[in-house]
């Protein structure tokens, strides 16, 4: 599949009188493919912004090459065919949010008025168009800002922190919009602190601390390696030793014992064996690797790389 | 050209919005309503005074609403955010920042044109002879005042690319102040066949350096027909020249500095 981002060692250095040279950005290495919802990851300070303005041409990287779509970062014929909403974004308040559309369309030359109304409904936001953008919501004004963002019916699209600051129902209505764009085959590159949020709507993630990717790849497989809980009692405690899983635990609780063993692990040969002995299974209990614990592992382990 | 309109028409119609640009406006326009009241606190011809004291009101109150309107216009935008979503779009830093200006320049004149109808009202009830033509002898000072202030605006801009608003706003003033006041001083002694061949020097420098604003005031011919400019129709097409050129060369800088800056 084609790279709608890719960079190759893009490094973004400030000097500073205290510290000398500081890598905001380190020899940066990221491939986003087209049509996918990346998640672009990192505590604060961890130069996710510093990024995403290098990919837009707003900053420009010290060394290091950088691709959106195809092309060199900077390159104006890509701005129309990309969109940004910052992070805690501000519009020009003295406008309506049907204004706000006009004038950014205008800057592509855009001047449809049916198409303004048609986003504003895609956000559902139509209803308050004539309302200043001093009268709306925070969540209101996230959702005009995606509305902005759609005007050029953009390839890519770089959402910084999308659903910060949010509250639930609001994030919700972000995310079914997020997801409604990989629908429509546009990339889509977030970054975000929701791991939650990420989890459930980005197939890939790149996770970056202090400059440096620390991990990159598909979700499924950086969230491999989950636990299964087996809850039992009325069996030997040495029927479980026997089976000899690796990597197993095993603890006494009240009158059985749990298990705990690697999903990589079938459950129905451990399941069969304690019913082979009448045994009782009290619970079977996943634990699938959360986004969250890979997050607080790659921060706090600063040289895990994959 | 399309998004420097657009950032153009945005910028008047932020800065029509903003509360002390009106204040400041407001007052102004006061000042001039009440300026017929004035002639009889002078014992100089009422006429003299009102044509003054208003031709004054409009060029003081031009110039704090050119200073405060562009020295924080660039760094607001870089600190709302503003400026990330318009350069994710087609937009070149040069149409952003030349709309800016534009957008300043707009706003001024919207303002200026206010002041302008307020004074040409005031000083035509005042009138006894009624004549139009004297009102309209007037309004040639507040066209010069909008070549001056659109050359003040190209400094704040011209600065903002590069100093803090604050600093901005002190060197703007000084080159404002500087410009009006001392430009004829340094014009004399760049002429004067006495001065030092060092201190012509320096006095050429600071003139071709500087913008020379004492250029648009044109108040004394105005109020003293007895100091007539010679050719005038010329000298306000020279100045006009010399300001946009000045402009021009200084939204250059703006550009220049703007293009590598870090926003």
């Amino acid at each position: 599949m084609a790279a709608a981002i890719e960079t190759k060692q893009l490094t973004k250095s400030y000097k500073s009188k205290q510290a000398g040279t500081i890598n905001v950005v380190d020899h940066l290495d990221l491939h986003v493919e087209e049509g996918e919802i990346f998640g672009f990851l990192g505590p604060n300070g961890a130069g996710k912004t510093t990024t995403i303005k290098m990919l837009l041409g707003i900053i420009y990287p010290t060394s290091g090459e950088g691709y959106v779509l195809g092309k060199e970062i900077g390159d104006m014929d890509v701005h129309r065919l990309i969109s940004y909403v910052p992070e805690r974004p501000y519009y020009y308040e003295h406008m309506t949010g049907l204004e706000l559309l006009k004038f950014y369309g205008s800057l592509f030359g855009i001047t449809d008025k049916e198409k303004f109304i048609k986003l504003l409904e895609k956000v559902n936001l139509h209803r308050d168009m004539t309302k200043t953008i001093s009268q709306y919501s925070k969540g209101m004004q996230q959702r005009v800002g995606l509305a902005q963002s759609l005007l050029n019916d953009p390839k890519l699209l770089f959402l910084d922190e999308p659903t910060g600051g949010l509250d639930p129902i609001a994030h919700r209505e972000i995310r079914d919009l997020i997801l409604s764009f990989r629908d429509e085959g546009r990339t889509v590159f977030i970054s975000s602190h929701e791991l939650s949020e990420v989890e459930l709507i980005c197939d890939r993630v790149a996770i970056i601390n202090r400059g440096v990717i620390a991990r990159q790849g598909k979700l499924s497989e950086l969230l491999k390696g989950g636990r299964i809980e087996i809850t039992a009692e009325g069996v030997a405690e040495g029927l479980l030793k026997d089976m000899k899983i690796t990597d197993a635990n095993l603890r006494v609780v009240g009158n059985g014992f749990l298990l705990d063993m690697p999903e990589e692990n079938d459950p129905n040969s451990v399941i069969d064996a304690i019913r082979g002995q009448n045994g009782r299974v009290i619970s079977i209990v996943p634990r699938r690797k959360r986004l969250e614990d890979l997050f607080v592992e790659t921060v706090s382990n600063k040289g895990a790389n994959s | 050209m399309r998004p420097i309109l657009a950032i153009a028409s945005t910028t008047v119609g932020e800065a029509i919005r903003r509360k002390v640009l009106l204040i400041i406006l407001l007052i102004g326009v006061l000042f001039i309503v009440v300026a017929p009241g004035l002639g009889i606190l002078s014992a100089r011809s009422e006429t003299t005074v009102l044509k003054s004291f208003m031709l004054g009101v409009i060029q003081g109150v031009s110039a704090i609403i050119a200073v405060i309107l562009t020295v924080y216009m660039i760094p607001n935008e870089i600190e709302r955010r503003t400026i990330y979503t318009i350069l994710s779009k087609p937009v070149q830093r040069w149409h952003f920042l030349v709309g800016k200006y534009f957008g300043a320049v707009a706003s001024l004149f919207l303002m200026m044109v206010l002041m302008s109808a307020v004074m040409g009202l005031m000083f035509f009830l005042q009138q006894q002879s009624k004549n139009p033509g004297e009102v309209a002898e007037l309004m040639k000072g507040p066209m010069m005042y909008f070549v001056q202030m659109s050359l003040l605006a190209a400094v704040a801009i011209c600065f903002s690319t590069f100093v803090a608003p604050l600093v901005n706003f002190f060197l703007t003033v000084g080159v404002f102040l500087v410009g009006v006041f001392f430009n004829p001083l340094f014009q004399s002694l760049q002429d004067n066949q006495n001065t030092a061949p060092m201190v012509k020097g320096i006095a050429r420098l600071v003139n071709t350096v500087l913008p020379n604003f004492a250029n648009y005031n044109v108040q004394n011919p105005l109020i003293n027909p007895t100091s007539a400019i010679q050719n005038e129709g010329r000298y306000y097409l020279g100045i006009t020249v010399y300001g946009v050129v000045y402009i021009g060369i200084l939204l250059i800088i703006g550009i220049l500095i703007f293009d590598r800056r870090e926003v």
